[in-house]
């Protein structure tokens, strides 16, 4: 985990692919993307089962290692309708905790797959303001807030020493930030990092801030 | 290997500004599309099919003579326009008469076709039967119009009335719901149109009477899985007609009873045609080689002596082995040449359907002085006014400059002649090698792959999708392929539950949906979305999903593209006329706004939408090369080998060809600084540089060997110690790249060479390398796994889309057993590693004598390897210590 400071507060770059707002208490989780393999098994595609239960094992550690009063999805919280399985909906209940709020920014496709109102959400349009952020899903800019959004499963291609890697990463701009998707079977999109724009990749147990200059050039080669 | 994608020579600015100004592709589109206007006005469909006759007449049954009368109306034919039959024409008819299937191989323009046509005719009048009576399987879309043209007027001339119908992907609607009303005699069709037929429950009815089948280019299908894919539908085609015989045509291959034996069975016949006729095989050889570019930066250099050879010519091919390399070449021809405009074409797979038959139309009736062109051209009708062949780069095969040299040379009293154009100074090396390999007849051979797991998926749910099967007949039936005469029933009950149940467990997956069991046993995809998606899906080949590239047209707005996308994508609302297809893969590096040359145009992205790339023209100033992966072609081994000779006798001071000759001077400044290898010695070079300590091995044994090779010795060094290598190899070494020096004779000694364990160094290597991972790619996709998007496809599309990289990570944790990932790993061994051909080279490299040089500055053997762009990692280092390195590199980098 790595610290940072943020439009003036202090957030926790965790590993797991997660952000940490301590002042808040809160936890801000992008695209999980729950129930992605049943979607395919569903439609013919024999995807093997265990992404979910890998991506839930990973938010319950979170939950239990952070304290969390609050926990904003970022969108994307299901892939599809497919998903609202009631097995999946059982054990997504039952990471649930009294006291702790969960809060599901719409993303392009809870839209699509619903609301599981069985998990007792509280579900809000974008942008969810709360000073000085806008809890969004996707990326656009909000005079007057810091965006902090889900939406494009970020990556980042780092070169050097005659090694390559893609890694997923935090991107933070000038008014917009983005967070690496959560869930375990999710794909990425490699971005080109802007100028003004700081980079952190998550790898394995650590997160890492990557300089930008090399990274830029390096990644179009 | 030396890159032949990244040439230096690029035109100038204001070259590139005039070439716009005169694009003859241009010309090319607009006199494709005139002519369709015209036929279209002229009543006709614009389909490139021979001309009907009367519709009641063919309703009627395409009657044909008794088989008596035929055979002395092609005698007749014969004798009206001068021609002999040739022996091995007489033994194909023969053979067909007594219902024996086999192999008829020659070179290009010896009467092949004709031969086994006439044959399926003779036969059919001895049998006749109303419906389909041929089938005519052609590997390439493109060529099957051409086959259909020349088959009808072959027919024709001997006053058969018989309609020779088509059915390829570019096959319409309404001509396939005519067929369907009333079959016509012949049909020409691709193996993926085949197959598709066969996913219907009419397709007894519709192939049920078949007297002949014919595989053209048969060379062209053994060796991948189009060709599995033709063998299963054949195997379906003789369970309805045990008796129906199936005759291949093919070139000259190095292992023709294979190539029979794989198509025909056992009683199939080999015939050969008549004695290949002589081919001249040259280069050119620039005249000035002390300054002489050793790798991969020649691009254009030699455009002067390629002009002078243009213009003794009248008509002359240009082959690349890219198409971003025809691009260049074309753009080059043009800017040198402004007057050639209209005079020259561009030919490659990526071009409109419209722009390609234009182009061999010109080549046909000599309009065309010169055609710049990929493999796209390598099959097809002989264009006759062709004299002359110019090989752009290694020919890389011995087997495929025969093929490329067989296109010209067909005018009576012309001969093929094909001349070498080297890319770099070491391919004259190769071109030598080629001649020295043909004229001793060493050719490659090509072997059927051994029950690829992914294609019989994918042929499970093709026949449940027409009628449905009974899982013990299929089989058996399978079973009488080659490619699955051993499988066994653990692989069989695995597919079958694969595509019923999504995998082995018996619990494994509750919510899948694919093939299910009716009532009566008997295994059916009942739901359409699925039956409809595997049928978009049939298809084993392309290696990269495509994206169609268009014109954008009208207002802008603010359309935000499907998945996982770019903020900012604002779309143009219409997509406008086509102009061909790229790799998503090279569009994915691009931004809107960014400039590509592409069909001889500068064109600017506009945006990604639905699987196509909307463009305008481009600023010609900002325009960049485009950087296909298509056609990458490693050096086959018999190549490879003579090359290794070449440069053993230079060692001893021989130079036995002109090639040799020329290069003297640059295998001297290896000599000097290195040394050259004899046969029974390993050359060594190791050096260090700001990137880190190289070691260069030279083994000469191919590009598959020497990726396995390099990911073997990094993987038994890396066991031992953290460490992480960076491997690049061509056809002649590779290199390993490291941050820590190696001391590479004490590895040795330490057994780094040795054969113990080999097989199990290999696997652990190869899953290092991740190989496997690549190979994932094609197999998810022919197993339906990955699901290629395509235009105007709704949400419920877009949600099934997935990398198969994701894929592979997914089913190597939570299904490791799948048949599908032991598929992928099966493919990089042997294909992409040649693990026997690994263990015979180690083996040579143990008992060589060790040359290690250590060179003041990279060789000329060396420098291709350096500049090679594909690299593979190999790390035994934690993920995390790996960044943690690389991010402490990069801020160095960047200074405080």
């Amino acid at each position: 985990m790595l610290q940072i400071d943020l439009a003036g507060e202090s957030l926790t770059l965790l590993a797991e692919r997660a952000l940490w707002w301590p002042a808040q208490s809160t936890l801000l989780i992008a695209d999980a993307h729950f129930g992605k393999g049943l979607t395919f098994r569903a439609r013919g595609v024999a995807v093997p089962s265990g992404t979910s239960d890998d991506t839930m094992d990973r938010l319950a550690a979170l939950l239990a290692r952070t304290g969390a009063a609050r926990v904003v999805f970022l969108g994307d919280l299901l892939h599809a309708r497919e998903a609202r399985q009631p097995a999946l909906m059982t054990s997504l209940a039952g990471l649930r905790t009294p006291g702790v709020e969960w809060v599901l920014v719409r993303g392009n496709h809870d839209m699509h797959a619903g609301v599981p109102t069985e998990l007792g959400l509280t579900v809000v349009d974008e942008p969810m303001l709360m000073a000085p952020f806008a809890l969004c899903h996707h990326p656009d800019a909000r005079p007057g807030h810091y965006v902090l959004a889900g939406h494009i499963h970020p990556a980042l291609r780092v070169e050097a020493g005659g090694d390559r890697l893609r890694l997923p990463c935090f991107a933070f701009g000038p008014d917009v930030g983005l967070l690496p998707a959560f869930g375990s079977f999710t794909g990425h999109m490699t971005l080109e990092p802007e100028a003004g724009m700081r980079c952190f990749v998550a790898a394995a147990d650590r997160v890492l801030e990557v300089p930008h200059a090399s990274a830029r050039r390096r990644g179009k080669a | 290997m030396s890159d032949p994608e990244i040439p230096s020579d690029e035109p100038t600015r204001a070259d590139v500004r005039r070439i716009v100004a005169s694009s003859s592709l241009g010309r090319q589109l607009r006199a494709a599309r005139a002519k369709q206007q015209r036929e279209q006005a002229a009543g006709q469909t614009g389909e490139r099919v021979p001309p009907r006759p009367a519709r009641r007449a063919r309703r009627a049954g395409g009657s044909l003579p008794d088989f008596a009368a035929l055979q002395l109306r092609i005698e007749g034919l014969y004798a009206e326009r001068g021609w002999r039959v040739f022996e091995f024409q007489r033994a194909v008819w023969a053979y067909l008469q007594q219902g024996r299937s086999g192999l008829l191989h020659a070179g290009t323009g010896s009467g092949k076709t004709l031969a086994v046509w006439l044959g399926a005719l003779l036969r059919a009048a001895a049998q006749p039967a109303p419906g389909l009576r041929v089938l005519w399987i052609t590997p390439m879309r493109a060529l099957a119009a051409d086959t259909a043209l020349t088959l009808g007027e072959s027919a024709r001339a001997l006053g058969l009335d018989w309609d020779v119908g088509l059915r390829t992907g570019d096959t319409g609607s309404a001509e396939r719901a005519r067929q369907a009303r009333a079959w016509p005699q012949a049909l020409v069709t691709t193996p993926e149109s085949l197959t598709l037929m066969l996913s219907h429950d009419t397709a007894r009815d519709q192939l049920g009477g078949l007297c002949a089948v014919v595989v053209d280019e048969w060379h062209e299908l053994i060796a991948n899985k189009r060709g599995v894919q033709t063998q299963l539908a054949l195997a379906r085609l003789r369970q309805w007609n045990p008796a129906l015989p199936v005759w291949g045509l093919s070139a000259t291959l190095g292992n023709p009873d294979h190539a029979m034996q794989v198509l025909c069975g056992p009683g199939g016949a080999r015939v050969a045609g008549e004695v290949d006729r002589p081919v001249k095989l040259d280069s050119l050889i620039p005249a000035r080689t002390e300054r002489f570019p050793w790798a991969g930066h020649l691009g254009v250099k030699l455009l002067d002596a390629v002009l002078t050879e243009l213009d003794a010519s009248p008509s002359t091919l240009l082959f690349t082995n890219t198409r971003s390399q025809a691009e260049l070449w074309y753009q080059a021809l043009l800017a040198a040449r402004p007057d050639w405009a209209g005079l020259i074409a561009l030919h490659h797979g990526s071009l409109s359907r419209e722009v390609r038959e234009w182009v061999e139309a010109g080549l046909k009736n000599g309009t065309l002085r010169a055609v710049v062109c990929t493999s796209s051209l390598d099959l097809g009708v002989d264009f006759l006014p062709v004299e002359r062949v110019l090989q752009l780069g290694s020919p890389k095969g011995v087997a495929r400059l025969m093929q490329r040299a067989g296109r010209s040379g067909h005018a009576p009293g012309r001969i093929p002649h094909a001349t070498c154009v080297p890319g770099h100074g070491l391919e004259l090396i190769d071109s030598a090698a080629a001649r020295r390999a043909v004229a001793a007849g060493r050719i490659e051979p090509r072997h059927s792959p051994e029950a690829p797991v992914d294609v019989l998926v994918q042929h499970l749910v093709t026949l449940a999708l027409a009628g449905g099967f009974d899982a013990d007949a299929l089989k058996a039936e399978i079973r009488t392929t080659h490619a699955y005469r051993a499988l066994d029933d653990g692989t069989w009950d695995w597919a079958m539950d694969f595509v019923s149940r999504g995998g082995a467990s018996l619990s494994a997956y509750p919510d899948y949906r694919k093939v299910e069991r009716d009532a009566g046993g008997r295994h059916c995809v009942p739901r359409t979305d699925i039956a409809r998606r595997h049928r978009m899906q049939i298809g084993t080949i392309t290696a990269d999903s495509a994206v169609d590239v268009r014109w954008a047209r009208g207002g802008k707005s603010n359309g935000k593209s499907g998945g996982q996308s770019a903020p900012a994508s604002g779309a143009a609302a219409l997509a406008g006329g086509r102009l061909g297809q790229v790799e998503e893969s090279f569009i994915g590096r691009l931004k809107p706004g960014d400039c590509f040359l592409f069909a001889g145009r500068v064109l600017e992205l506009v945006a990604v939408r639905d699987m196509q790339a909307l463009v305008r023209a481009g600023n010609a100033a900002r325009g960049t090369v485009p950087r296909w992966a298509g056609g990458r072609m490693p050096l086959s081994s018999e190549l490879a080998q003579e090359i290794r000779t070449l440069i053993a006798l230079a060692a001893q001071g021989d130079y036995p060809e002109p090639e040799m000759q020329a290069l003297r001077p640059l295998l001297d400044v290896q000599r000097g600084w290195s040394a050259l290898p004899r046969e029974d010695e390993l050359l060594i070079e190791v050096m260090q540089s700001r990137e880190g300590h190289h070691a260069f091995f030279f083994p000469f044994a191919g590009r598959p060997v020497h990726a396995g090779l390099a990911a073997l010795l990094a993987g038994r060094i890396s066991r031992s110690r953290p460490i992480t290598f960076s491997l690049s190899f061509n056809d002649y070494g590779f290199e390993l790249l490291s941050a820590s020096p190696v001391d590479w004779a004490q590895e040795f000694s330490a057994g780094l060479l040795s054969g113990n364990a080999l097989d199990a160094d290999i696997e652990h290597c190869l899953n290092a390398a991740q190989l496997a991972r690549r190979r994932f790619r094609e197999v998810a996709r022919v197993a339906g796994l990955t699901f290629q998007g395509y235009p105007g496809q709704g949400k419920t599309a877009r949600q099934l889309q997935v990398s198969s990289e994701l894929l592979f990570d997914v089913f190597s944790r939570h299904d490791p057993d799948n048949l599908l990932l032991h598929q992928a790993k099966l493919e990089a061994l042997q294909d992409e590693l040649d693990a026997d051909r690994i263990a015979g080279t180690l083996a040579a490299m143990r008992a060589a004598r060790h040359c290690i040089t250590r060179p003041p500055s990279m060789t000329p053997f060396a420098f291709p390897l350096l500049v090679a762009r594909l690299r593979e990692r190999l790390s035994s280092e934690q993920l995390s210590e790996r960044v943690a390195r690389m991010v402490a590199l990069l801020e160095k980098a960047a200074g405080p």
